[in-house]
């Protein structure tokens, strides 16, 4: 087999644009170790936003509580709708008019910009219904945006379990509702937990929906459903933007990467050991 | 066999979960619906032409100048500028994971690419603004280094993953009957993927450069760190510009509800999201079509 000189430009090509995409990442994530680690200490993680100007001294805590209690309200409002959605479209629909109609709304939610979803709750929560700029209008607006992902996750786990299952079971006389609680579901747990918790780490990091409905530069983060909280996104954005500390910038940057990555690994392990369920 | 109450019982679920998912799906229309009503003023008053085509936002001025003009053309150059950077990079890539990479490093490398879609976009576009700005600065002794280019750099970092894993995807699903006649005729790995797989795949690779369009245009937080947020018409790569997300995300929280700068912003929210739902739609028409009438050649 001859080597032309076209072979070894185009191999070239394929090998660089591979490691560059490697380099880049590992280069992002040790970069904002080397910058952020420093800054990173028991203090910063557990205490609130000190020092003139605010932000330039003290921690996060409130930041880390708030994102939390966005990503909690997100999951509590979108998960039971999201479920049922993946069941109708998995179990229910399955080739039926009403099932391909809906997959296609599903699908163009998920191409909706975060910002989109932003300007809508903000419109019907924030100003409509009087809510103000609160953890409620953030957590109804996360939890917009994860709910399409949540649905096609879910749906393409259920959709991944052996048909064999549902043939026994129906073969058995087994009503379709008990074997999609007691037999399809089980079988499916652990690709659909994979899927929320994507769903969570997206969440986590997404500032263009909260920054117009949610989030402040200071607040408690008490809980309280109508009131402003701080988060790690909208933070790290307004201490870099206003030129508050790039230090803090960087630690915020790195607890929030941190964040959001653990969330990720775990799904990504989760759907791995799905798929050797799968495989059995 | 079934026993009495079972059949209502499995009806009464059933429905349940046939209206939840039709009422939950529903919820995009209605978003789209209730921007329009906010919006409206605008359509009726300065009319889409005029929204449109008009390239000053003064928004607070008597009268009002309102057009947006100037944020489309930044949102198109940026997103596409963007595909620009990633297409050969995330093309090579899918190749290289599909038919080249050593299994090994694949099996590093799919991971990775993974996380790199985890990343924040607040994120990239922090790091690009603290650094990738800073460097055009000091290099090009720029005043300020943010530029249309420099949100295009960052965001093309943020889709590559997205052309990547849908690329591979479509390499994969090619007949292996495919790959062995080009085996036997003894043509190189690398005439075999460029001259037979690509072509064959090219449905899906153009379908994923797409989706990673539609994605680039909605990006608001990096774009909004790096653009350079002035309101003039971009003339090249290199000027700065504001596209309509980050219009929308800078100038929402000012504004009065029920003024006409707010209107505005509803009706740049409106155009955003249809552009952005016209591409999407369209690429699935085209590529449906083209799946009857063959491939891509």
């Amino acid at each position: 087999m001859k080597k032309t000189i076209t072979d070894q430009l185009s191999l070239g090509w394929f090998w660089v644009s591979g490691l560059l995409i490697l380099v880049i990442l590992l280069a992002i994530i040790l970069y904002l170790i080397w910058r952020g680690g420093p800054f990173i200490s028991s203090q910063f993680i557990l205490d609130s936003p000190h020092g003139v100007p605010l932000g330039t001294e003290g921690g996060i805590f409130p930041a880390i509580k708030g994102t939390l209690w966005l990503i909690v309200l997100a999951l509590v409002i979108s998960i039971v709708p999201g479920l049922l959605t993946a069941m109708y479209l998995s179990e229910y629909g399955r080739s039926g008019r009403l099932a391909e109609i809906i997959n296609l709304l599903v699908q163009s939610m998920a191409g909706v910009p975060s910002i989109i979803i932003g300007l809508f709750v903000y419109a019907l929560g924030v100003v409509t219904l009087g809510w103000g700029i609160s953890l409620l209008a953030g957590g109804l607006a996360l939890a917009i945006m994860i709910f399409p992902v949540i649905v096609i996750s879910s749906r393409d786990a259920l959709l991944a379990v052996d048909k064999n299952y549902r043939l026994v079971a129906n073969s058995l006389g087994v009503s379709k509702s008990y074997t999609l609680y007691r037999v399809i579901l089980p079988r499916a747990a652990a690709g659909i937990t994979a899927g929320v918790l994507l769903s969570l780490g997206y969440a986590a990091g997404a500032t263009a929906p909260i920054m117009v409905t949610a989030a402040a530069f200071v607040a408690s983060s008490s809980g309280a459903l109508l009131e402003p909280v701080m988060a790690l996104p909208y933070h790290l954005y307004i201490l870099f933007n206003e030129h508050i500390s790039l230090n803090h910038a960087y630690a915020t940057a790195l607890v929030l990467v941190t964040l959001v990555l653990f969330l990720n690994i775990l799904a990504l392990s989760l759907s791995s050991w799905q798929e050797r369920i799968n495989k059995q | 066999m079934t026993y009495p109450g079972t059949e209502l019982k499995e009806k009464i679920i059933s429905s349940i979960i046939i209206s939840a998912a039709t009422v939950s799906s529903l919820l995009l229309l209605a978003m789209l619906l209730f921007i329009l009503r906010e919006s409206w003023p605008i359509w009726s008053q300065i009319g889409v032409s005029g929204f449109l085509s008009g390239s000053s936002w003064r928004p607070l001025n008597t009268p009002p100048e309102i057009g947006i003009l100037s944020m489309i053309v930044s949102t198109v150059w940026v997103a596409g500028g963007a595909l620009l950077i990633a297409a050969p990079l995330g093309f090579g890539c899918a190749i290289f994971l599909a038919e080249f990479a050593p299994r090994p490093l694949a099996a590093v490398l799919r991971p990775v690419i993974n996380m790199l879609t985890g990343i924040p976009s607040v994120v990239y576009g922090f790091l690009g603004a603290a650094v990738l700005v800073k460097f055009f600065e000091v290099k090009f002794d720029l005043a300020s280094g943010e530029s249309l280019f420099a949100a295009s750099l960052v965001l093309a970092i943020m889709v590559i993953p997205f052309i990547v894993a849908n690329s591979e995807a479509a390499l994969r699903s090619v007949a292996a009957e495919y790959r062995h006649a080009g085996i036997a005729l003894g043509v190189s790995r690398q005439y075999l993927t460029l001259r037979i797989l690509v072509p064959l795949a090219g449905k899906g690779m153009l379908g994923a450069l797409v989706l990673a369009f539609g994605r680039a245009m909605g990006e608001t937080m990096a774009v909004l760190m790096l653009a350079g947020n002035t309101l003039r018409l971009p003339g090249s790569w290199f000027d700065k510009g504001e596209p309509l997300s980050a219009l929308i995300a800078l100038e929402l929280g000012s504004t009065t509800p029920g003024s006409l700068h707010y209107q505005a912003l509803f009706a740049a929210g409106l155009v955003l999201v249809l552009m952005v739902m016209a591409v999407n739609l369209g690429i699935n028409l085209l590529l449906n079509r083209l799946q009857k009438g063959g491939t891509l050649t």
